[in-house]
């Protein structure tokens, strides 16, 4: 149903209602984003040797904060919020339902957020964002961490309930890729917090409230990271939404191919679940085929990640020769690189090379002992979430956030995000290759400054953490950037239509056969290969279970 | 106007492309393996 005004633009608008909720969503991360990059900086400092915390507060418990805040706490509400968005633009209003539906999920997400947040800031949980047992925070905290879950799962549903509503009312066609992408990240979504809810509920609030004394670490970290490696893709996918949605369109091409899009999600879904053993290479008590097996699958995801590159490079390419581009590379120059809703993106997409290649080493089994716990698996998650994905998300913040508050980016806005990625490139580059380098001289992730009673391999180390400070320093000054440009989109920026872009299919891209869609297959292969991937190692570690483990607090 | 567009399909540079990130990954792949080699 197109408005008279929604025709005068030649662009639909996101219903107010449901820009609200999406809204409320964008709040929370951005000031999640403000208070997790200054304990960042804090990092920084302190690692540098020159800097000590004041008033008695731990290093451990910043650590907490930042990781909660920036890789739970943004991401899952940022994307929530896009999400939202998005499924009212391409698939349209929801109804008063599911927005309540979607209202709920936000207040009892945020009620959890709150509850644990209260917890790290009292200091009763210092156990860092994967909360790995034996380390034991208040059972509060554990309980507003499942709160957070269970608010997303009612989000989920709401949108569930817009897809299939569509799929009702338009039946024998496929959906809008749009709406398509979100059902299958929130699919992903459903069935690997289950692991993470078991997790939580039959372990560690019962071990946390004393009503059990002893906890099984190996099965709690298995079931961990059987949701922690879909968390990342949980990230990456709505980046790649933009990515392929939204980006031709502002380049002013084409999207390559419906299809290949819907192919590469479809296959993200299924390699993204059975998988999380590679997190757990030097885990002793997994057998060594289990893990050569979920590391086969593991690399699986380099099939939709070089179709997601070979479709990003042709829609540039198609569009550069478009306006008349020659040779080989010449559509390069052709980019609207004066435009952030591209090329701070691109920027992103820029970090995910050597991010990709990261992640294939840390992957490689064996090889893994290379980097296990060293600060290079930092470096690398700080290029593919804290680059790739939030610089993507910060692209879409400069069309999303106008949108819904009904105003315009200026041309001095638009320069300053410019500057943002560029600084953010900057800063980024300098922490992270230092991450990398000393981590592969053996220095620790997860760790205070210390000079390790003088020793020669640990002064080593030194510069390198002088190097990160100096790149988290201006890291935190494209924090200070962004959140200026958000706080002016929100408040400040003059009132106009923005447009939320959605590309068009290339017309000579061939239509998408309905199997794409078939969810009934899409779903038995991917819990088939769940099933496989961790039936037998799952038996064998409660049947030979490692002795349990009482609680610590070492903070 | 439409045999230009039929050149237009040309995707050389995204094969070229998509062709380093491979060699890219490739190499610091190697890099690493071989420190591993050395090491372990
Ligand atoms: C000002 C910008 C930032 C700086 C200076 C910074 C710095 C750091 C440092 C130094 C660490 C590791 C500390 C240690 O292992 O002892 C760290 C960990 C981490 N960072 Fe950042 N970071 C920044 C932005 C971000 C962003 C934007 C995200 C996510 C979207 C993020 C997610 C994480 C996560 C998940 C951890 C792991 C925490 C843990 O190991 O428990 N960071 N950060
Ligand atoms: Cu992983």
């Amino acid at each position: 149903m197109t408005t008279i005004k929604e025709k005068a633009l030649g662009f639909t608008i996101v219903d107010r209602r449901d820009g609200k909720l999406a809204l409320a969503n964008m709040y929370v991360a951005f000031i999640a984003l403000f208070i997790g990059g200054l304990c960042g900086l804090l990092q920084v400092l302190v690692r540098s040797g020159k800097f000590t915390l004041p008033w008695g507060i731990g290093y451990y418990q910043v650590l907490t904060v930042h990781g909660v805040l920036l890789g739970l706490i943004l991401t899952t509400y940022f994307i929530l919020g896009f999400q939202i968005a998005a499924m009212s633009r391409t698939s349209g209003t929801f109804t008063d339902k599911q927005r309540l539906l979607g209202w709920i999920g936000f207040w009892v997400m945020t009620i959890g957020t709150v509850a644990a947040a209260t917890m790290v800031l009292l200091n009763e949980a210092s156990v860092l964002y994967t909360f790995y047992a034996p380390l034991q925070a208040h059972w509060i905290f554990y309980v507003g961490m499942a709160l957070v879950v269970v608010g997303s799962w009612i989000v989920g549903i709401a949108l569930f309930m817009k897809y299939i509503e569509w799929r009702k009312a338009n039946p024998g066609q496929p959906s809008p890729l749009l709406s398509f992408m979100v059902v299958v990240n929130m699919a992903m979504w459903q069935i690997c917090t289950l692991g993470v809810a078991v997790e939580v509920v039959f372990q560690l609030i019962p071990w946390s409230l004393g009503w059990v004394d002893k906890v099984d670490v190996l099965l709690s970290r298995t079931l961990f990271w059987y949701f922690g490696h879909p968390l990342v893709y949980f990230w990456l996918l709505p980046a790649y939404m933009v990515w392929y949605v939204v980006i031709p369109k502002i380049i002013g091409g084409k999207i390559f191919s419906d299809a290949l899009a819907r192919l590469s999600f479809m296959l993200f879904l299924l390699f993204s679940i059975p998988v999380g053993f590679h997190h757990q290479l030097t885990e002793p008590g997994i057998q060594s085929f289990w893990k050569f097996l979920q590391v086969v699958l593991t690399m699986m995801v380099v099939i939709p990640s070089l179709l997601t590159a070979f479709s990003m490079f042709a829609s540039f390419e198609l569009r550069g020769r478009q306006l008349g581009a020659k040779g080989l590379f010449g559509w390069f120059k052709k980019l609207p690189w004066n435009d952030a809703r591209f090329t701070v993106p691109f920027i992103g997409m820029a970090a995910f090379v050597p991010a990709g290649a990261g992640g294939i080493i840390n992957a490689s089994h064996q090889m893994n002992q290379l980097i296990h716990n060293t600060i290079w698996v930092t470096g690398h998650f700080h290029l593919t979430v804290a680059t790739t994905v939030v610089l993507t998300f910060f692209g879409a913040s400069y069309w999303l956030l106008p949108h819904l508050t009904g105003r315009v980016l200026t041309k001095q806005m638009n320069k300053l995000a410019i500057i943002q990625g560029i600084v953010w490139a900057v800063g980024m580059t300098i922490m992270s290759a230092a991450m990398h380098i000393v981590g592969l001289m053996g220095a620790p992730r997860r760790s205070d400054f210390s000079t390790y009673g003088g020793a020669a391999q640990a002064t080593d180390w030194i510069p390198y953490q002088i190097a990160q400070a100096v790149g988290g320093t201006i890291l935190f000054v494209g924090i200070i950037l962004i959140l200026y440009i958000v706080v002016n989109l929100l408040f400040f920026a003059p009132k106009g239509e923005t447009e939320f872009p959605i590309g068009e299919v290339s017309e000579h891209a061939e239509k998408s056969p309905m199997w794409l869609e078939n969810w009934k297959i899409w779903l038995t292969i991917c819990i088939a290969l769940i099933l496989f991937a961790y039936t037998v190692p799952v038996i064998e570690m409660i049947q030979n279970a490692p002795p349990g483990s009482k609680g610590y607090k070492f903070w | 106007m439409s045999k230009k567009k039929e050149k237009d399909s040309d995707l050389k540079g995204t094969l070229y492309s998509v062709g380093l990130v491979g060699i890219f990954i490739l190499v610091t792949w190697f890099m690493a393996f071989y420190l591993f080699i050395d090491r372990f």
